[in-house]
């Protein structure tokens, strides 16, 4: 939401510095803060509809088509599960559903969604803590550390943040077994660590650089070492970034599929989300009732997790995939 | 008491000595990750290449070299090519839907926050939130919306218009368009706020030139977001082409290859040959291939941050 503010918190650029359209409907009142300061509430409404372009109307037309075509397919799925068995949808359609039914969410909870639940929280829980126990240090090092092949070693971090973990699917049964880490959740969080911290590192070496040198220079004069300048010194400013490679984290390794199944596919009492509801909708096949049920519980905690985080994804998204080096 | 004082004192001089000469070495805030990466992306990758030298099978115990034979028969099999071809139709289309249809997305809320539109903010999270939810899920969750009776909500409304039950995702054709649909849903929330991004770095100074100049909206567009968007659309493109090229799960829910193979791309090709038909070094091949379509694309981003810089 503040990505937005952010944005609205400098209305004279917006007003003066784009007015777009500004050539072709000349002496239309740009100024937003002047108008949203009239009296009353109709007032303002009516200076906002007289305000109105074409072009206006043609965003908002998009506006609604793109939030249709987004959110709708979640609200139909949510109302799927709610309804009653057998019950199909009635016409004229309506979303919300005229009888409320929890049974298919009782269906999911019986196959074992429980322990799905708590195999991807614990996952989830170790994996990025152990990722972020790895990438801080080493994004340190390659911000603050001048060494030869530092830029070599950086290169091949992004290389290895290119490529595809769907690639390693074929040997990693054999690569899992030889380490003794098939089935087995450490195993899993392992590999989540081996996968996810080249952008990890990557994004966390871009907070650091923003950080001034003076103060690693400062705490050593005061007598600290590296590691004390890193915690006393350096974490704070750095939390942001932290928080948003957690965030990303949390995201990828609640949602990850492939790996998982290949590691843990075969022990079903290890599952995580994923896998279950995956196998779930292989048993219950055309029981779209129970698979939307599952869908709905295996996406709500990241749905909670993002609308109050949301503003971080965007952060990381574009600070992940556009830094140059 | 003193004596030993310090003599404890002594040793643990030497060791902050020591640990603070480790804690100055690079070595030693590397090593955790340089390892992760050791044993959890190279071993596994330098195994698939020399699995792929193989006829490795899940059902034969033993197995012996065979230089380039699973290649060569990969490159004889028509069924490999049809794969690159879909995997080329689905990676195709798919990039063409997610960068237009986050460029107009982009330049959608852009425009709205500029003009003080309201809604901007929902549609922003809206994009957004189908983008995280789980592949699998996605996968089911389109599976649900295309179901071929009233259940499914597309054939719901078609049939409200008198139209269908349309076979989304028995059909061939259909199938692969769907599987294309839901990946753009997925993806497109990436391409809208790289572009996003893009735009806010375009220097305004420029807008107000060209507006001097008399340049109408479109000309401003044409001349001056687009071509500042470049660099920007440029690294978008490979990257969401690497995702695409990629694509596994949301599939694998989705359709999981079918009806026949019509939606099978590469990732799903690979995955079947390894552990539906038992072959271990013919999927390595396919996960080598694989790499290399990954590494070149790779090289073509890192170039486009050249390409960055010079602009």
């Amino acid at each position: 939401m503040s990505g937005d503010t952010d944005r609205n918190g400098e209305p004279d650029v917006t007003a003066t510095g784009r007015p777009d359209g500004g050539l072709t409907d000349v002496g239309r009142v740009t100024n937003r803060e002047s108008a949203t300061a009239g009296p009353t509430v109709l007032d303002r409404v009516r200076t906002e509809l007289a305000e109105l372009t074409v072009l206006d109307l043609a965003v908002y037309a998009l506006y609604v088509t793109a939030i249709a075509f987004f959110v709708f397919p979640v609200l139909w799925v949510a109302s799927a599960s709610l309804r009653p068995a057998g019950e199909l949808f009635s016409y004229p359609f309506r979303l919300v559903p005229g009888e409320v039914s929890l049974s298919a969410y009782r269906q999911v909870f019986r196959a074992g969604m429980v322990s799905w639940l708590f195999n991807s929280t614990l996952v989830t829980i170790f994996g990025v803590s152990s990722i972020l126990a790895v990438s801080v240090p080493a994004a340190y090092a390659f911000s603050r550390f001048e060494f030869t092949g530092r830029r070599g070693l950086l290169g091949v971090v992004l290389l290895f943040q290119m490529i595809s973990p769907v690639i390693i699917i074929v040997p990693l049964y054999t690569v899992m077994s030889s380490l003794g880490l098939l089935r087995t959740r450490a195993g899993l969080i392992l590999l989540y660590v081996g996968i996810q911290t080249p952008f990890s590192i990557w994004l966390l070496k871009g907070y650091f650089d923003t950080i001034p040198r003076e103060l690693d220079y400062a705490a050593r004069i005061d007598g600290c070492n590296r590691l004390q300048t890193l915690r006393h010194v350096l974490l704070r400013p750095v939390a942001p970034g932290i928080a948003v490679v957690a965030i990303f984290n949390t995201v990828l390794t609640w949602s990850e599929f492939v790996l998982a199944f290949t590691v843990l596919g075969s022990e079903s009492r290890l599952h995580t989300i994923s896998i279950g509801i995956y196998k779930f909708q292989g048993q219950y096949g055309n029981d779209w009732r129970a698979i939307a049920a599952a869908s709905v519980i295996g996406m709500l905690p990241l749905v909670v997790v993002f609308l109050g985080l949301q503003r971080y994804f965007v952060k990381g998204l574009v600070e992940g995939s556009l830094k140059g080096q | 008491m003193s004596t030993a004082d310090t003599a404890a004192e002594r040793l643990l001089e030497r060791a902050s000595d020591v640990i603070r000469r480790l804690l100055d070495h690079p070595l030693l805030w590397l090593a955790p990750a340089l390892l992760a990466l050791a044993v959890f992306q190279l071993y596994p990758m330098a195994e698939a290449i020399l699995m792929s030298l193989t006829n490795e099978s899940l059902i034969r115990p033993s197995f012996e070299f065979v230089g380039l034979e699973q290649y060569v028969r990969l490159a004889s099999d028509p069924q490999f090519w049809e794969m690159i071809r879909i995997t080329a139709i689905y990676a195709f289309f798919s990039v063409v839907l997610h960068v237009l249809l986050g460029l107009v997305l982009a330049l959608a809320i852009d425009y709205g926050v500029r003009r003080g539109l309201r809604g901007h903010l929902t549609t922003r999270v809206s994009v957004l939130l189908a983008w995280i939810v789980p592949g699998i899920i996605i996968g089911l969750v389109w599976k649900v919306m295309l179901v071929e009776s009233q259940f499914g909500a597309v054939n719901h409304f078609l049939g409200v218009l008198g139209i269908g039950p349309v076979p989304f995702r028995s059909d061939p054709t259909l199938a692969l368009i769907s599987t294309i649909i839901a990946g753009t849903w997925r993806g497109t929330a990436f391409t809208m706020i790289m572009i996003y991004g893009g735009l806010q770095r375009v220097p305004q100074r420029l807008y107000e030139a060209a507006r001097v100049d008399g340049a109408g909206r479109w000309d401003r567009f044409r001349h001056v977001t687009l071509p500042q968007l470049k660099p920007v659309l440029f690294i978008t493109t490979v990257l969401v082409t690497i995702y695409a090229l990629n694509t596994f799960d949301l599939i694998f829910a989705l359709t999981g290859g079918g009806p026949g193979r019509a939606t099978q791309v590469l990732a799903l090709f690979m995955y079947q040959e390894a552990f539906q038909d038992y072959a271990l070094g013919r999927g390595a091949a396919i996960a080598v291939v694989m790499l290399v379509a990954n590494l070149l694309l790779t090289g073509v981003y890192l170039y486009a941050f050249d390409v960055g810089d010079e602009i």
